[in-house]
């Protein structure tokens, strides 16, 4: 692991020489890239390509190899080194994800899924809960409101009270990508957010990271297999292949680049 | 939500006071003396229920070793209380603490195990508890059992039975209201959050570690405080007692009165404990089988399990979502309204979800 924790300015995440085995499976081979502040980043790469390692690496589901640095600059600004730091820790930072199989309370009703969001965020003590003191109740229906305020925003604010069992796929999507915004995170990583949604849905997905982007003030990185997403909604995309970096730039370029054509978007017809 | 909680807590107290008019009752002749001992040995094990909700339903961990924390929670207490002739208070607040650390241990054996494993070691850690009171003569008594009084508060107001079982009803309702809190705020969703998916809980920022002592200390102090208390109503308690078995029943009786549920905790507890004692037994022949309530409490869990996952609770909430629902719908007929239709059902089922939760 480097010591150094230099990034450019406008930079809020840098991963450099990021590696990791599993046995003598090299999952991610000295991958480097970075993503500037209110970027919309993608992550593309075929099946098997190392795409959700690369996440679990940054969020340290993984511990990476030695060598490896996973660069963030936190909401107060400091650039520190994630690498090492509790899976726990990371969401202090300002880093947040959602998963690939949203990963929701079934028995929970939705606000209380959205709840948990905040969770580091409370800081009243467990005794003045127990009690439910007046700091305490007054903690809880401020984040109870915060909640709700969320959920307006993401349009689900009628089914605040219905438990998450039950909701079809695409409000289990939205109550994931609600409990991220709890945190006011800097950076949200999307594991696959448009998997099993249908047109119409992907449709308002990519418009509501727009605005998520735009009034949460934050940067997005997302791995995607649905290409017309990514290459609409991305600022610029890093492609790789059996955990190797192949290329990255904007869709544009990511289009033209002859390498990525014929590894990740197969045909002409389906590049465009 | 203010006004939720506010009535779920009346609801708790007016349930608690029903049941402190029991000796009343008794005293009239209504009901029979041998009820008061019956339906104390019902709180107690829902305290200790209690507990394991808490770490059962709602943190998805397994414990077999309710029982031996119970014991070490009664033999604290009748020894300080009664060899040491220290206050009661202070029994029951050692009979607390020192299995609470015992608890704190086996929470961080659990981030090694998960399921069978740890109902295993748990167990073994109950069986060892239970080996030391049978050796630990000079404190336990030893096979012969040890005894033990009623309550003495603040050194001078002496219970008998009757108040003894007043004391179990108030701890109880405190009881249900601390769970109640607890259940409902941060810590009951970072509970909920680890059951549901350690991964999303961990990147949540929810501390497996924390979290995971954190349950188990908590069914640790109320299965030792039921234990205690268990001690100064019976007045006797006998290394004997604190088998598996008393575990398997607390964990009977969270599973069929309902996992995650307040009163749930409360109704398996009438069901798994006081129901054989009370009408079973009267049953000519069938009463005369020996172990019969374990027979009835297997036959419960398979039923519950298969027809009411979420306890018998939910027969409560489900019947009443039944009338609730008949009235909407004519409701709805009456100003036959497309879009409305769907409303009322929606609010009915987010009432009975709620209920559910207290």
């Amino acid at each position: 692991m480097s010591n150094d924790l230099t990034m450019e300015q406008d930079e809020i995440l840098r991963l450099d020489h990021l590696s990791i085995n599993f046995g003598g499976l090299k999952a991610v081979d000295d991958l480097s890239f970075s993503i500037k502040d209110k970027e919309i980043f993608g992550l593309i790469g075929p099946n098997g390509a190392g795409k959700t390692t690369v996440f679990n690496c940054i969020t340290q589901f993984y511990r990476p190899n030695e060598g490896s640095s996973v660069l963030f600059r936190t909401k107060s600004g400091e650039v520190e080194q994630l690498v090492g730091q509790p899976v726990h820790n990371i969401i202090r930072k300002g880093l947040v994800r959602t998963f690939q199989n949203v990963e929701l309370i079934e028995e929970l009703p939705i606000i209380d899924n959205v709840l948990i969001g905040a969770h580091i965020d409370f800081k009243s003590s467990g005794l003045a809960q127990a009690l439910r003191l007046p700091s305490a109740r007054r903690e809880e229906a401020e984040m109870r409101e915060k909640a709700m305020e969320v959920l307006e925003f993401m349009g689900i604010k009628e089914l605040a009270g219905e438990l998450v069992g039950g909701q079809p796929y695409g409000v289990r999507k939205k109550v994931e990508m609600a409990r991220t915004l709890m945190c006011e995170p800097k950076l949200i990583i999307l594991d696959e957010p448009a998997a099993g949604l249908n047109d119409i849905e992907t449709q308002q997905l990519a418009e509501s990271i727009y605005q998520v982007r735009d009034k949460y003030n934050c940067t997005i990185l997302l791995v995607e297999h649905d290409m017309r997403l990514v290459m609409s909604i991305c600022d610029r995309i890093c492609a790789i292949s059996f955990g190797k970096y192949l290329a990255c730039g904007t869709p544009s370029e990511m289009q033209n680049d002859p390498k990525v054509q014929e590894a990740y978007l197969g045909e002409k017809e389906t590049a465009q | 939500m203010n006004s939720k909680s506010t009535k779920t807590y009346l609801s708790y107290i007016i349930f608690g006071v029903v049941l402190a008019a029991l000796p009343l009752l008794v005293s009239t002749g209504i009901i029979k003396t041998s009820w008061v001992g019956i339906i104390g040995g019902t709180i107690i094990y829902a305290i200790a229920g209690l507990g394991l909700n808490l770490l059962l339903g709602y943190s998805g961990l397994i414990s077999l070793g309710t029982a031996g924390f119970m014991g070490l929670g009664a033999y604290i207490s009748a020894y300080i209380s009664g060899d040491l002739g220290l206050p009661w208070e202070l029994g029951m607040l050692l009979a607390i603490v020192i299995p609470l650390a015992f608890g704190i241990l086996i929470g961080l054996a659990s981030l090694r195990m998960e399921g069978l494993y740890l109902g295993i070691v748990t167990l073994c850690v109950s069986e060892i508890l239970r080996k030391t009171f049978d050796e630990l003569e000079p404190i336990t008594g030893g096979f012969s059992g040890k005894k033990a009084d009623f309550p003495t508060l603040f050194g001078v107001i002496e219970l008998d039975q009757n108040t003894t079982y007043i004391l179990l009803v108030v701890v109880l309702v405190l009881l249900m209201i601390l769970t109640y809190n607890l259940a409902n705020g941060q810590l009951g969703r970072a509970l909920h959050a680890m059951r549901g998916s350690q991964v999303a809980a961990q990147a949540m920022g929810v501390s497996l570690l924390k979290y995971r002592l954190i349950a188990f200390a908590l069914a640790t102090a109320y299965a030792s405080l039921a234990g205690a208390l268990y001690v100064h109503f019976i007045r006797f308690v006998y290394p004997s007692t604190w088998t598996l078995s008393v575990s398997l029943v607390i964990m009977a009786l969270v599973v069929i009165g309902g996992l995650r549920s307040i009163f749930g905790t409360f109704i398996g507890a009438v069901i798994v404990y006081a129901l054989p004692d009370l009408l079973l037994k009267n049953i000519p022949v069938i009463g005369d089988i020996n172990g019969l309530s374990y027979i009835f409490s297997g036959v419960l869990i398979i039923l519950v399990v298969l027809f009411y996952p979420g306890g018998v609770v939910n027969l409560f909430s489900s019947i009443g979502n039944k009338f609730k629902k008949n009235d909407s719908s004519a409701a709805t007929l009456a100003t036959a309204a497309d879009a409305a239709g769907e409303t009322p059902v929606a609010a009915a089922t987010t009432e009975g979800t709620e209920a559910s939760n207290e």
